[in-house]
């Protein structure tokens, strides 16, 4: 069994999202949280194994939460939920420390295959292309490619910090400072008339 | 307003003083120079920024100054207040022209009065008439100054303004945008859901539903150009016309690609709905009215509308053509 918290502000969204995985045996949403606000209450009181979050919500995006959840309570499993996602995406989420990246418009049996794989420990990401990797290697700085390597490869933070010499407090910063520096813009449709 | 106390002045130097041999006269005059020029000035506001209006007004002071038969007038004051209106009317360069134009009247004036040779020897009396030339100048641009720094404030606002009535059209745009996507997202995740679990016709009608919503979520649709402002009750049927055309290009002909072109000529609008999918059925599907109604709406607005494939033959384009009596279009804000 699965015990899974929804985050996302749209209201049919997260009827939806439960709607579909009640009907799956295996998956439990427990709970909904539609803001930053009552995300933390929601977390704490569920302590739930996969969190499908949305990643545009008003006021921290997705990637930022993430962060923040993976540092208060480290056990559960996030998955990046967006509309969109896509292989631009994938960097970022991956230094944010996302388990899954999983599009919206995908149908319900992937978003199952996804949450049950990143309950197991797996990582759900697009694999990364040589043009994504050069494309962030041009946004960062010299010395955050060692860290974005690193990353990349799934070392741990301590490891990242003894290897650099840096406080993994440091190495922790500097991750925030490339996520900022390699999010997506969301395209914002031009208002007319 | 400042000529009620330049009035006064002028009125209290010539009962004090006793300029003339006729002073009750040219009381009388200063009187009913003001009152009038009030009345006609709050009365008609348009007349404070007639140059006409302005020119009456200066020939009027000068004539009293002149009649008053000293340069050195009771109606210095009033005079100088004849030059507030055209200093903060005009644009900075002419009102100082009209400053300068008003100095040299005034000089005639001093000259036909009394700048005899006697005046010329005195120092102090020419000190004077210098200072009576210098201060319409002074006015002039101080005032002229003040109404370019207001101007420019007022315009910098107005920027400001619309600046944050723009950013809130595209937080709406994009709250709309946005909304409606998750919509879609939600419907075809529970549907998607469906699909596999049920068999018969409604398995159908699910498969349909689906490539449906596919397509409009996965449609890349571009729109560019602009018609401008139309009248409210055009729009809206225009919106309606193009709404349909679009829904037309994703639910029937299954369009990934849909070009919406809008441009302005004019009084002449045209709206472009292009798509490249699979075309206008060769009959007309029974129960259909989207068509119909969007004939209706054009003939309604007194637009030009054609349906036909598109330019290469592939897909459908939609253009509407109208013309309206607003003439050009407005700036887009």
């Amino acid at each position: 069994m699965i015990r899974i918290l929804i985050v996302d502000d749209h209201p049919a969204l997260r009827a939806g999202v439960t709607a579909v995985l009640r009907a799956e045996p295996d998956l439990v949403p427990l709970d909904t949280a539609t803001s930053v606000n009552d995300l933390w209450p929601a977390l704490h009181r569920t302590k739930p194994d996969v969190v499908v979050l949305d990643y545009h919500m008003p006021g921290d995006d997705g990637l930022v939460l993430c962060r923040r959840i993976k540092r208060e309570l480290p056990t559960p499993a996030v998955l990046l939920y967006s509309a969109y996602a896509d292989a631009s995406l994938t960097i970022p989420a991956l230094l944010a420390g996302v388990d899954g990246l999983v599009s919206k418009a995908a149908p319900a049996n992937e978003l199952y295959d996804a949450i049950r794989r990143v309950a197991r420990g797996e990582r759900v990401l697009p694999p990364i292309s040589r043009e994504l990797l050069d494309a962030a290697a041009i946004k960062l700085e010299p010395d955050e490619l060692p860290i974005l390597g690193m990353t990349l490869a799934h070392t741990p933070l301590t490891e990242i910090a003894d290897a650099l010499g840096l406080e993994p407090v440091e190495v922790s910063h500097r991750i925030d400072r490339m996520i900022k520096r390699l999010k997506i813009e969301i395209p914002v449709p031009r208002a007319t008339g | 307003m400042t000529r009620l106390p330049a009035a006064g002045v002028a009125v209290l130097l010539l009962v004090v003083d006793g300029v003339t041999t006729h002073d009750i006269v040219l009381i009388i005059a200063v009187i009913a120079f003001t009152a009038a020029s009030l009345i006609a000035l709050t009365s008609v506001p348009r007349l404070q920024l007639s140059p006409v209006a302005w020119l009456v007004e200066s020939l009027s002071v000068l004539a009293l100054v002149a009649a008053s038969g000293d340069w050195r007038s009771p109606f210095y004051v009033l005079m100088l207040t004849a030059l507030i209106l055209p200093a903060t009317g005009l644009p900075f360069r002419r009102a100082l022209g009209c400053g300068a134009a008003f100095t040299l009247a005034y000089l005639g004036v001093a000259v036909y009065t009394e700048l005899d040779a006697n005046t010329l020897e005195s120092t102090t009396r020419l000190e004077t008439i210098a200072t009576h030339l210098m201060v319409p100048l002074v006015v002039v641009l101080a005032l002229a100054y003040a109404a370019d720094v207001l101007e420019r404030l007022r315009g910098e606002r107005l920027r400001s303004e619309r600046l944050a009535v723009e950013s809130e059209r595209q937080r709406i745009a994009w709250e709309l945008h946005d909304s409606a996507k998750q919509r879609v997202h939600a419907a075809h995740l529970v549907l998607s859901a469906l699909q596999g679990q049920i068999t018969g016709p409604q398995a159908t009608l699910v498969d349909h539903a689906l490539a449906e919503l596919r397509s409009a979520s996965q449609a890349e649709i571009t729109v560019s150009g602009t018609v401008g402002e139309l009248p409210a009750h055009i729009a809206a049927h225009v919106y309606r016309i193009g709404a349909e055309a679009l829904t037309n290009a994703v639910r029937h002909g299954e369009a990934s690609r849909i070009d919406v072109v809008l441009s302005r000529n004019g009084s002449t609008a045209t709206i472009e709905v292009r798509d490249d999918g699979r075309g206008l059925p060769p009959i007309r599907r029974p129960g259909s009215n989207g068509l119909r109604s969007m004939r209706a709406r054009a003939e309604t607005i007194g637009a030009a509308l054609s349906i036909g494939p598109g330019g290469d033959g592939r897909g459908t384009t939609v253009q509407l053509t109208l013309t309206t009596d607003t003439g050009e279009p407005r700036p887009k804000s």
